[in-house]
């Protein structure tokens, strides 16, 4: 397996539009039948990184390959392999959805004719309608159906359920499920960490053109505080100062902490007092960023 | 924030302190917004309406100084169809207001009216085609903000081409008075056609659709007025066409500024009757509802040029259908031209102004062919503005996502230009000799199919130029084709005449191309401006494959 080409590899990859910094030094590999999650806010550099992975925009330096051919170089052939969804759904607006289904399929050259009308039932597509009469849900089914129908290798995703419903959010992911069950590689461009956590293997965090964390999402909590919310029958006690916990708010009744470590010695410390409800909530995925301003702005750890 | 909530003392709701901006006047914002959206628009046609407002009388006193060259001309330029039926009726052709009213005008009457009419789908249907207007209203903003705001905007703009003509004229060496009158002639067609494409947006409810109509409304009022000031009998109908309205002010010659009161009351009829509209309806629809859906039709997806032409087809008819129409008119008026009484003498002077003798009906057809190879050249243009509209809207992004090289996509559309250019030629040069059969005039159809292929090499040559322009400036390449086609035409119209050295004259491709059928086809020249454009073509392919896809 170590031997085998990576589905995505960037050396160095940067972009730069004028005086903007869009993109600095990507190295980035997604090895075959991994679903990665490409984790970052608006205006990081996520949509460039997939126009260089696509070869639309040109690299100011460095390169990007798809299982090993060159995406500026030759994306043609590139493409072969590869299927594409865009996060705003660019289509004709006077071609019926069906026809847009059958035109891209057409030109990407390989259709799983029955596992698109098995998609368009999932997703509930109305095929006879026009693009320009379609909300922008419905036209960015139209794009999801046709790159899931040709089984390509690999899936290049921008933000794909910008638009979905919740129900149509379940059939993206048993989609991509599926996806994976068949050994295809997804990168899969977001920020709804829900998302990404039910279906990625791995994920790396952009921040200002930069990856500044990368890893599965286990490693990246890790690193991250989760928060637990405490409700006591009076007034909350005094408690210890503990190691890696810290009181973030209290209220008439309540304490909330951040816990960076183990939380072990907050219930240690919290038995024998009045305890009414306990709630834990994992880090949401502004809370990891914060963590990675924080850091990077070098506040590292406090004790 | 505890912080926060300690700095702010108690002194009631944060709305009661927080400091409030006045809310702005939204029409005087929304009419910047539309005279900001057609800057380029208005700036190019006032610029072209500045230059051929200078050119036309400095040209005339320069070709024709004395009285009895004036005379020789008038006596046959003013009852010459041929001409009449590309500038309108000329009312006295013995003074510099006269023959400037009448080649000014009449030309610039016709671009008013293209100018208005676009103004009004942009304001009114295409701000709602993309979404935007339904922002706009989502603020404390009425409709009747919006439409008055649109209205204002292009009035602003009118009042820019008013002031263009104006000043063109004064500089020309006419006299302030009059040249604001010619110019107000003008300039009245902006209203009226801004009405009618207000109105065409209120029908239509896609931009595209809304030019179709607003267009077609442009080509038959210029039809009417054809058939008015070419046919003896007719002449009343000039009162049925705006652009008539026009030629019934008489700048210079007699005016009759009553007749404005014609354009006034047709643009507050029509924009009343499309606020009217606007007013009732929902926002993004039309009054004629599209089809929404639609069982599917499956040819001409297998390839992105195969969609190019099935995007562009309804395009295509429309432009074959004017070209055809207008071949056929042509065609058919040939048969009256004739040369009694035209000295040699004068046919010299009217060939300086370059455009051949026409006092045949060989003559008129090569004389009114120039005019094909503008439009068959303009059409070139639409052809790569259709291309950079794919990219603009980022639909090439979908397309090259897919194993879709970008050289065979622009060759793809380069190709289909060069194949619609090709139709269109051959048309006119059928449909134009049909016309002319039909009145058994001489010229036989491989004569009239020479006629449509001389056309040709100046497409190609600016289809080149305007993809070289799609190349390297991509989100100014339409106006720079467009531009470069019409002064390059303005150019051949003018230059010879203004008596410019011959090589300056002679560097706009329209110098080069003979006026079948009169003259053969010239084999050098079309081989230079084929070649030239294949090698442009091919420069603008090389460099596309190099460049990044720049959105709108």
């Amino acid at each position: 397996m170590t031997t085998s080409t990576p589905a995505i590899s960037t050396d160095g990859l940067t972009k730069r539009y004028g005086a903007t910094l869009a993109l600095d030094a990507l190295d980035l590999t997604v090895e075959p039948g991994e679903v990665y999650g490409y984790l970052g806010p608006n205006g990081a550099g996520k949509t460039t990184t997939i126009r260089l992975l696509l070869g639309v925009h040109r690299p100011s330096a460095g390169r990007a390959a798809l299982f090993g051919v060159d995406a500026w170089g030759d994306p043609v052939r590139a493409h072969e392999r590869v299927a594409y969804v865009a996060g705003e759904p660019f289509l004709w607006p006077s071609m019926t959805g069906g026809e847009t289904l059958e035109f891209l399929g057409r030109l990407h050259g390989a259709v799983d004719v029955e596992y698109r009308d098995q998609l368009v039932k999932r997703f509930r597509l109305d095929t006879r309608k026009k693009v320009r009469a379609l909300s922008k849900g419905n036209r960015q089914k139209v794009q999801l159906v046709a790159a899931l129908a040709t089984r390509s290798d690999l899936l290049l995703l921008d933000e794909p359920t910008s638009g979905l419903d919740p129900l149509m959010e379940v059939a993206f992911r048993e989609s991509i499920g599926e996806a994976k069950d068949r050994g295809q590689t997804v990168f899969l461009s977001s920020h709804i960490l829900s998302e990404v956590e039910a279906t990625c293997d791995r994920v790396g965090i952009l921040r200002a053109g930069r990856l500044v964390d990368q890893g599965t999402l286990a490693e990246l909590r890790h690193l991250s505080a989760q928060t637990i919310e405490v409700t006591f029958a009076g007034p909350p006690p005094k408690l210890h100062p503990l190691a890696g916990i810290e009181i973030a708010s209290a209220g008439p009744d309540t304490l909330r902490f951040e816990v960076s470590g183990e939380v072990g010695p907050l219930l240690d410390e919290l038995a024998g007092h009045p305890v009414r409800t306990l709630t834990s909530r994992q880090p949401s995925l502004e809370e990891i960023f914060l963590h990675h301003y924080d850091s990077s702005d070098g506040r590292v750890g406090d004790g | 924030m505890s912080a926060t909530a300690e700095t702010v003392p108690d002194r009631g709701s944060p709305a009661e302190t927080a400091p409030r901006r006045r809310a702005a006047r939204p029409v005087g914002l929304l009419a910047r917004r539309t005279f900001r959206d057609a800057r380029i628009r208005t700036i190019a046609f006032g610029y072209l309406f500045a230059v051929a407002s200078i050119l036309n009388p400095v040209a005339y006193r320069h070709a024709y100084s004395t009285l009895a060259e004036r005379l020789a001309f008038a006596e046959s330029f003013g009852h010459n169809k041929a001409v009449v039926l590309f500038y309108g009726k000329a009312y006295n052709l013995l003074t510099v207001g006269g023959y400037s009213a009448w080649r000014t005008g009449g030309i610039l009457a016709i671009l008013a009216a293209i100018y208005g009419q676009l103004a009004g789908v942009r304001a009114l249907r295409a701000e709602e085609d993309a979404g935007r207007a339904e922002l706009v209203l989502a603020g404390p903003v009425s409709r009747g903000n919006v439409y008055a705001g649109a209205i204002a905007g292009i009035g602003a703009g009118a009042a820019l081409l008013w002031v263009a003509v104006l000043a063109g004229s004064v500089i020309g060496g006419l006299p302030a008075g009059g040249s604001a009158y010619l110019a107000l002639a003008v300039v009245s067609m902006v209203p009226v056609f801004a009405g009618v494409g207000a109105l065409a947006s209120q029908l239509a409810p896609t931009r595209r659709m809304a030019l179709e109509l607003g267009g077609a409304v442009v080509v038959v009022a210029f039809v009417l007025r054809v058939v008015a000031d070419t046919s003896g009998s007719l002449g009343w109908l000039r009162w049925a066409t705006p652009l008539g309205w026009a030629e019934e002010l008489r700048p210079f010659t007699g005016a009759q500024p009553l007749v404005l009161l014609l354009p006034a009351a047709a643009s507050a009829l029509t924009l009343l009757a499309a606020w009217r509209l606007a007013a009732r309806r929902d926002i993004g629809a039309g009054l004629l509802a599209a089809r929404d859906t639609a069982d599917p039709r499956l040819w001409l997806l297998s390839s992105p040029t195969a969609q190019a032409l099935r995007g562009e087809l309804g395009g295509l008819t429309v432009w074959l259908t004017s070209v055809g129409a207008f071949a056929l008119i042509v065609g058919v008026i040939s048969k009256s031209i004739s040369s009694a009484g035209i000295s040699p003498q004068l046919q010299r002077e009217i060939a300086k102004l370059g455009e051949g003798s026409i006092v045949t009906p060989h003559g008129y057809l090569s004389f009114s062919f120039i005019f094909f190879v503008l439009v068959i050249s303009l059409f070139s243009c639409s052809q790569v503005a259709a291309a950079r509209y794919e990219e603009s809207e980022q639909r090439l992004e979908t397309l090259l996502a897919l194993p879709v090289g970008r050289l065979r996509w622009l060759t793809g559309r380069l190709a289909l230009a060069v194949a619609g250019a090709v139709a269109l030629s051959l048309f006119a040069g059928l449909l134009a000799w049909l016309g002319a059969a039909t009145q058994d005039v001489a010229p036989s159809l491989p004569h009239m199919l020479e006629a449509g292929t001389n056309c040709l090499p100046a497409a190609i040559l600016f289809l080149g130029i305007a993809a070289l322009a799609y190349a390297f400036v991509p989100r100014a390449a339409v106006g720079v084709a467009y531009g470069l086609v019409t002064v390059a035409f303005l150019w051949q119209l003018i230059g010879s005449v203004l008596g410019a050295p011959k090589w300056l004259v002679e560097i706009t491709p329209f110098a080069h191309v003979a006026s079948v059928p009169a003259q053969s086809f010239r084999v050098g020249a079309a081989a230079v401006m084929v070649a030239i454009g294949l090698v442009a073509a091919a420069v603008a392919l090389s460099a596309f494959g190099r460049r990044d896809l720049t959105g709108a």
